[in-house]
């Protein structure tokens, strides 16, 4: 019986802590939204929060099991907050029920909960309103500095809870930097597309800041060791490898991969998704490989495949070959390996 | 001065400094003490001495049984009050008087002599599996060793019997080092040593360089990186051999003793003392003169504990061994044994129970800590699912229970026991499955017997008949060809040599591979083997007798 656990000498994080740490590290991702985006991404997570941690308390009881070292564990937060950042601005209520409802019934607590899930719940869950709901999903107003109008604006309220008149909806739709440069055309080369000004002025920079703050947060969960660097790693070199070798072939035609970088969820994916422990895969040369995937498939569906961001599909699809990569990935060692190498003296009987 | 690297392991805190900043001290006698008979791997002694009989320090109690087993001495005078097959008490009185035996010179003494004095001595491993000691340094019969490791890395926290026990005796330790280096035939010494014991590590350093032999002694300062003092973890660092799977140190050449066991076989050897004293740590924050302390075995924890102050409202457990891997006391009535290094009294605040577990996240921690390269993760899954063939593909039977695993875990999953159970479960199967063949292994035990009880009465007779019929011819033809039958017994003979031989090796082996195992089957298969021996012996004796008696009628 082992006596000295790393968290009673302070040495490391429980379970609840990690889970905690990284809901501490989406703060300032979640600030640079908010300075952006406005007050809708609060609501946002706010809204998704409770309702994930309302969620799994019921089917906790549902399912005849202590509820409370499920809430204390802090997983069904962060799964809710995650949800809660990936959607558009200010997302009506039900939507966002709706997608926690997937994430943290059906991709979690169906599959035996905690521990269980295959798929990672979150991007199950955006991924679900995605197809369901294309138009909502797709209500990312231009970013703007926060200021006392947008605070207050009349629509933000009337979008929350869901009473927003369908002629307010078209006004509200603008589109992501990915979403305009993939429908940008193929007679339009990139050069003229930039010129031209597709975006409202700041849109590029406010997705950059955002970005950044994301890596600020992601950089600071690998100082106190929460994440592995080898996900992130791998996933973002290998998105700027394919990237450039993308742009490199047709400059008039692909983005670049700084472009890549820096708009979608790229860093937001890299950092608070794809190291999802869970969904993710084990073994460090395993870690290695799923993050590689990962940044393999954002490139090819944003480039060849129907959505503009692909970050969610790429980790779902990862998250299928994770028992394969684990059982192919299991360390050999070492001493199997030399046993029959070494030098083996022996005497006969 | 090359280091090589284990994979894994951690950095518990080390909590040495409490136990390490006062001199080493010999405990009070006690005024009682219970000696149990198993304190070794293997068999328990068999006792040997009767309620009320008088005994000295080091008069022989009990005789160990089978050959993986250890002799039991008495560790003060006084008179034996009981006895029974578990343990056995004697009380004081308090005159100490010894019974040592004949002093011996190692370099110059046979090591055959060498070899029965660790065993009279009753000398067992003093670090923890408590491996009868003879009974390792006779691998050299099997296998070529060339190199002997001083395991002193001693990388549990709280524990600094072997840092003492260096800083007092380096000189001596070093003596039984090439003591056992002698009988086993290696040609070179390495210590390994952690670099947070500098007084130990000049201890050594000063005593090296008075050595007679310093040639063949190297002196490994290792990082300090718990488990740095596991066996194949000690030898990938100071040697860069990997010790296989399923396989021993001596596989690799090499063989592996602590300095407690090389201290106590070189007093031994040169003052004849048997093992009835060791050193013991005594340390927690629950008592307030921590410190290392020689103890008679079998003095009973709470006395030891009473001794160096301890506070019974502060105490909230009392373990044996070092915080990752040893065990809690359930009663303080517990005497120390030959494998107690250390007892920690430790309160509520210093040794908190683990937490309530959680899911396992597959956060990959424990994999990373692994110095054994295991999937502790996995291990965990299919050992609570009892799937024993993927736990043995998994390899578990690697697994040596450091305990990283669970120190790491997040979600407090306690990983090492679930293995330990897991390994418990899957070896009472094979012994279940063992039982049909072990039952016909008794069974030729108790043939063999009945044909050895036999020849060697046929043999006395003959021996009888040889001796009063000398002068009187005895009726020809009782004999056809004696010749041959010589030829043919005698070459019986050597088959069941081999054979005793060969039931030894693997008895051993097996012994060193689980050595909290109990292996009567193996057991009674090497008492088989060396009933035929005897029979063939006590056969040859008397084709002999008759040949020399045929011969004086011809
Ligand atoms: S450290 Fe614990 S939670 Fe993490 S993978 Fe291992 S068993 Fe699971
Ligand atoms: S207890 Fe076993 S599985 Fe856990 S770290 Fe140690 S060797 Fe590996």
């Amino acid at each position: 019986m082992s006596m000295m656990h790393a968290s009673q000498v302070g040495a490391a994080p429980s379970t609840a802590h990690l889970m905690r740490w990284v809901i501490v590290a989406t703060l300032p991702g979640i600030a640079a939204m908010t300075y952006y985006f406005g007050l809708g991404v609060i609501s946002n997570v706010l809204l998704a929060g409770l309702l994930a941690v309302g969620a799994e308390a019921l089917i906790m009881t549902l399912r005849q099991r202590p509820v409370r070292p499920a809430l204390q564990d802090s997983s069904a937060l962060l799964t809710g907050v995650l949800l809660g950042i990936s959607l558009p601005p200010a997302s009506p209520w039900w939507l966002i029920a709706v997608g926690v409802l997937a994430a943290v019934v059906v991709a979690k607590q169906l599959y035996g909960g905690l521990g269980h899930n295959p798929f990672n719940p979150a991007m199950v869950g955006y991924a679900l309103l995605l197809v369901s709901f294309p138009t909502y999903m797709t209500l990312w107003a231009p970013p703007q500095p926060l200021s006392i109008e947008t605070l207050f604006s009349p629509t933000l309220w009337a979008q929350i809870i869901g009473m927003l008149p369908p002629t307010a909806l078209d006004a509200l739709s603008g589109a992501t930097p990915l979403d305009t440069f993939k429908h940008k055309g193929e007679a339009v080369l990139a050069s003229e597309f930039w010129a031209s000004q597709p975006l409202p002025e700041g849109t590029l920079s406010a997705w950059r800041n955002v970005a950044l703050a994301w890596l600020a947060g992601g950089l600071a969960l690998i100082a106190k060791r929460i994440i592995s660097w080898h996900i992130p790693v791998a996933m973002l070199s290998s998105m700027t490898l394919l990237a450039a070798l993308f742009y490199a072939s047709d400059p008039s035609h692909f983005a670049s991969p700084l472009f890549h970088l820096l708009t979608g969820a790229t860093l937001f994916g890299a950092f608070f998704i794809a190291t999802d422990p869970v969904s993710a895969a084990t073994s460090q040369r395993g870690k290695l490989i799923y993050g590689v995937g990962i940044g393999v498939l954002v490139i090819i569906i944003r480039t060849l495949g129907g959505y503009p961001d692909a970050v969610a599909f790429a980790v779902l699809l990862m998250n299928v070959c994770v028992p394969l990569l684990d059982l192919y990935t299991v360390p050999r060692p070492n001493s199997h390996y030399n046993a029959a190498a070494q030098s083996k003296p022996s005497k006969p009987l | 001065m090359p280091a090589y690297e284990f994979p894994g392991g951690i950095y518990p805190p080390e909590r040495k400094a409490r136990s390490n900043q006062s001199p080493l001290q010999a405990a009070p006698l006690p005024s009682q003490v219970t000696l149990p008979l198993k304190q070794h791997a293997g068999n328990p002694a068999t006792p040997c001495v009767v309620v009320g009989e008088n005994v000295n320090v080091g008069s022989l109690i009990a005789q160990r049984n089978g050959m993986i087993s250890a002799h039991l001495h008495a560790s003060i005078s006084g008179t034996v009050t009981h006895v029974d097959d578990t343990a056995i008490t004697i009380e004081a009185d308090g005159l100490d008087r010894w019974e040592t035996l004949p002093p011996l010179d190692w370099r110059t003494a046979a090591p055959a002599a060498l070899l029965e004095r660790l065993e009279s001595s009753g000398l067992a491993g003093l670090g923890g599996a408590g491996f009868p000691t003879h009974i390792k340094a006779k691998v050299a019969e099997h296998n070529v060793i060339d190199t002997l490791v001083i395991n002193a890395a001693e990388c549990e926290p709280y524990i600094t019997a072997d840092d003492l026990t260096l800083r007092h005796y380096a000189a001596d330790v070093l003596e039984g080092a090439q003591l056992i280096a002698r009988l086993c035939g290696a040609q070179t010494i390495v210590i390994g040593i952690e670099d947070n014991k500098p007084e130990a590590i000049s201890a050594l350093t000063q005593a090296l360089s008075q050595m007679q032999h310093p040639a063949t002694i190297a002196l490994k300062v290792i990082e300090t990186r718990y488990p740095s003092g596991g066996e194949r973890q000690l030898i990938k660092k100071v040697l860069n051999r990997d010790v296989p799977s399923g396989g021993l140190p001596a596989d690799v050449g090499t063989l592996c003793h602590n300095p407690g066991t090389l201290l106590a076989a070189f007093h031994a050897v040169r003052d004849g003392k048997p093992l009835v004293e060791r050193i013991v740590t005594l340390t927690g924050d629950a008592i307030s003169r921590p410190g290392n302390v020689w103890v008679r075995l079998g003095t009973p924890v709470a006395s030891l504990l009473k001794g160096a102050g301890l506070d019974p409202h502060q105490l909230h457990q009392v373990i044996v061994g070092g915080p990752m891997m040893g065990t809690p006391l359930t009663t303080l009535d517990t005497p120390v044994t030959k494998t107690t290094n250390c007892l920690i009294a430790a309160t509520l605040a210093e040794l908190p129970p683990a937490p309530v577990e959680s899911p396992c996240i597959r956060c990959g921690a424990c994999e990373l800590v692994c110095p054994a390269q295991l999937l502790p993760q996995q291990l965990h899954w299919y050992a609570r699912a009892e799937s024993d063939s993927t736990l043995e593909t998994l390899n578990l039977f690697d697994c040596i229970e450091c305990g990283a695993c669970s120190f790491v875990c997040p979600s407090f999953i306690p990983l090492v026991e679930d293995y330990r159970s897991a390994k418990q479960r899957i070896r009472l199967k094979q012994i279940e499955s063992a039982k049909a063949e072990h039952a016909k292994h008794r069974f030729e035990f108790r043939q063999a017997r009945i044909a050895r009880e036999d020849a060697e009465k046929k043999a006395r007779r003959q021996a009888r008949l040889a001796h009063t019929q000398k002068s009187a011819p005895s009726s020809a033809g009782d004999d056809a060809a004696p010749e041959a039958d010589l030829r043919s017994l005698r070459i019986a003979q050597t088959a069941a040599k081999a054979a005793v031989k060969k039931a030894e090796k693997v008895l051993a082996r097996a012994a060193e591979q689980a050595p909290k195992q109990r292996f009567e089957d193996l057991e009674t298969q090497l008492a088989t083997a060396q009933e035929n021996l005897k029979a063939a012996e006590a056969r040859l004796a008397e084709a002999r007798a008759n040949a020399t008696q045929k011969d004086s009628t011809i």
